[in-house]
């Protein structure tokens, strides 16, 4: 503002700033009070009576400060609030609450300032109030919500905790189980042999029945197999560093291990990874999704037909992703859609199977951050896209 | 870190015998600074803070450590090794007034005199005992404090700590003297409020001076007549003062007690 501004002003009624200073005092928004070093009341305002429903000789010269204060902030008050005072000469912004003759508690925010005499000795305080009533409503409600999601989070992290162990031990024991039964069932088929050969049977459905025992055993075998290799699987996931895996050479080296149909016409393979040439993950993870995808595409072939496979890779939303695609028998993913990932759930029990392939691709690509989508149709088809971040 | 780092340890001062200032609960080692240069020409002085207090090392406090006043003590023990002093004057001011007595307790030869202000065994009251406190009261305190949560937080850099000469650089601060992480003067206050040392005052062989105000709320006369009761040799001195920090609010005569206990034959002469 230039000085020429200011003449321009128009005249302020002076009336209007003469302030009657004693009214101001003691009818201020706020309470004054003035207090010797020892705390001993010996000034307030009127408006701090009426908060505290006393009358002034009741206090000037019979009351502390600190008497005002509940028992708990008296406490502070002496520990932490006239240290401070006397340190650094005055307090700011300290909460407490005043009790009133009726018991009654006002919340207040005090400031302090210490005056010193010439000699540098302590000679007054002067305090303000200000009343807080709502700010510590408000206060007590973000007090009580801090305390609410600290609590929350403790429970969460020991809820996490306990998962994670169970996890572990849940691991273990399918792993310690399938191993325990293993001998025992091998010891089984063996006896089974031996039995078999020095036993005569009369009964001319026998020889049915001992072929239904062998199936059975087989199918016990299987499944503690597939039990087994949910386990190691994840273990070598977890224990192997990611790295970058050269899809082309990969994916024919599992096609050359993938066990031939016998008397099904040969399958036809087509490889495409122009867009991703290379995906970066955990070696035997990969081995293990991509040999069992192709092993289903192989063993789910329409009867008859010549299995047309296409393994490719594409980018989409900065994942990679690595699809299978076969045009075997398909799955009516209406009815099993929700249970294609299951441990030991079949949908073809007319083909051999432990039930653990989908269960162990869906869990590896889980655990390497990525997730599983899948397009079927019966007679057609079933495309797998394995999304997975890079 | 080692010990002195830990409890932000500053020595200064000349003379034979050290004199170690333990600060109580609600401030750190600056509570003694119109006290303890007074004795800088005749001893040295070592102040310290407390861990989770003022600048001692926050990352140190570990709870479950210091969930009794014993694990204070054995850091002051540490101090005293560290330094190799024996025969010290070991001043402890309210909570560390039995801090002090705990050292005392454990290494005997390390303290030759005992200096406890303001000092209570026990703040809430038993069957046969004044504490002066109900666990309601101490409950409020807790309170109080939560309510001061802003108050307490250390996120404002104490600049002036390091600028004694230039009180006008604090003048900006807010409360910045006490400054401390409110979860640990939380817990530091629970620990404080809820201890009884009562029953190791009678193993104290130490002479000590149990110094404390005519009015303080924290430790009513009777607590300092207990005291002086239950401490074998022990000698009561009452200021004519008002408040829970003598050493803050009546310098001198605090000083003056402690000068007529450690060397009566000086003063008489004097």
């Amino acid at each position: 503002m230039k000085e020429g501004d200011i003449m321009n002003m128009p005249a302020l009624d002076l009336r209007l700033t003469e302030e009657n200073l004693d009214d101001l005092y003691d009818n201020a928004p706020c309470g004054y009070c003035s207090c010797l070093p020892d705390g001993t009341l010996v000034k307030l305002n009127h408006t701090l009576l009426q908060w505290l429903g006393y009358q002034r000789e009741e206090l000037v010269a019979r009351h502390c400060l600190q008497q005002l204060l509940t028992v708990g902030g008296r406490l502070h008050f002496e520990m932490h609030g006239v240290p401070l005072l006397l340190l650094q000469g005055h307090i700011r912004e300290i909460s407490y609450s005043l009790r009133t003759k009726a018991g009654a508690a006002v919340p207040v925010l005090l400031n302090a300032v210490l005056l010193r005499d010439a000699n540098g000795d302590p000679l007054v305080v002067r305090v303000t109030l200000f009343d807080i009533t709502d700010r510590r409503k408000y206060e007590q409600e973000l007090l009580r919500s801090k305390a609410e999601a600290e609590a929350q989070r403790e429970q969460l992290r020991t809820q996490n905790e306990e998962l994670i162990r169970i996890n572990a031990d849940l691991d273990s024991f399918v792993y310690t189980a399938s191993h325990d039964l293993r001998q025992p069932v091998h010891n089984l088929a063996g006896l089974f042999q031996e039995f078999e050969r020095s036993a005569t049977f009369h009964d001319p459905a026998s020889g049915n029945m001992v072929g239904m025992f062998h199936g059975a055993l087989q199918q016990l075998l299987t499944t503690i197999d597939g039990l087994t290799e949910v386990v190691q699987r994840k273990r070598e996931l977890e224990q192997a560093p990611a790295e970058a895996v050269e899809l082309q050479a990969f994916t024919e080296e599992i096609i050359r291990s993938l066990p031939a149909a016998v008397g099904e016409p040969e399958a036809v393979f087509t490889l495409d990874f122009g867009a991703v040439p290379t995906l970066h993950m955990a070696r035997p993870g990969l081995q293990s999704v991509l040999y069992n995808l192709l092993s289903n595409a192989l063993k789910y072939a329409q009867p008859g037909q010549v299995p047309r496979i296409a393994v490719r890779t594409a980018y989409h939303d900065g994942m990679a992703v690595l699809s299978v695609q076969d045009n075997g028998r398909g799955i009516d993913l209406e009815r099993h859609g929700g249970e294609l990932f299951q441990l030991f759930r079949r949908f073809h029990p007319d083909v051999a199977g432990s039930g653990v392939g989908l269960y162990l691709v869906n869990r590896l690509v889980h655990l390497a951050g990525g997730r599983v989508e899948t397009s079927s149709e019966v007679g057609q088809g079933t495309t797998f896209r394995l999304f997975l971040p890079q | 870190m080692d010990v002195l780092n830990r409890n932000n340890v500053t020595v200064t001062g000349t003379g034979q015998q050290a004199m170690v200032f333990v600060h109580g609960f609600g401030c750190n080692q600056h509570m003694w600074r119109l006290v303890a240069p007074a004795f800088e020409d005749r001893y040295r002085v070592i102040l310290l803070d407390l861990v989770g207090a003022g600048k001692s090392d926050l990352t140190a406090y570990d709870p479950a450590r210091y969930s009794s006043l014993d694990a204070h003590a054995e850091d002051v023990l540490d101090v005293l090794q560290a330094l190799d002093l024996h025969d010290i004057v070991l001043v402890g001011h309210s909570v560390s007034a039995m801090i002090a007595v705990l050292v005392a307790i454990r290494k005997p030869a390390r303290v030759a005199r005992l200096v406890l202000v303001a000092p209570s065994p026990r703040y809430l009251n038993d069957t046969g005992y004044t504490g002066g406190f109900e666990l309601a009261d101490i409950e409020e305190l807790f309170e109080t404090m939560d309510n001061n949560y802003l108050g307490w937080s250390a996120g404002i850099t104490p600049v002036i700590m390091g600028h004694p000469e230039r009180p006008e650089l604090s003048e900006e601060l807010n409360n910045s003297f006490c400054n401390t992480d409110p979860a640990i003067a939380q817990h530091f206050a629970r620990v404080t409020f809820l201890s009884d040392n009562r029953a190791d005052l009678p193993h104290v062989r130490t002479p000590a001076l149990i110094l404390q105000s005519a009015q303080d709320a924290l430790a009513p006369l009777a607590v300092g007549q207990y005291l002086h009761q239950h401490l074998a040799q022990s000698q009561l001195t009452v200021l004519n003062n008002s408040g829970h920090c003598p050493h803050l609010s009546a310098p001198q005569q605090t000083i003056s007690a402690i000068n007529l206990f450690l060397e009566p034959a000086r003063i008489a002469q004097v």
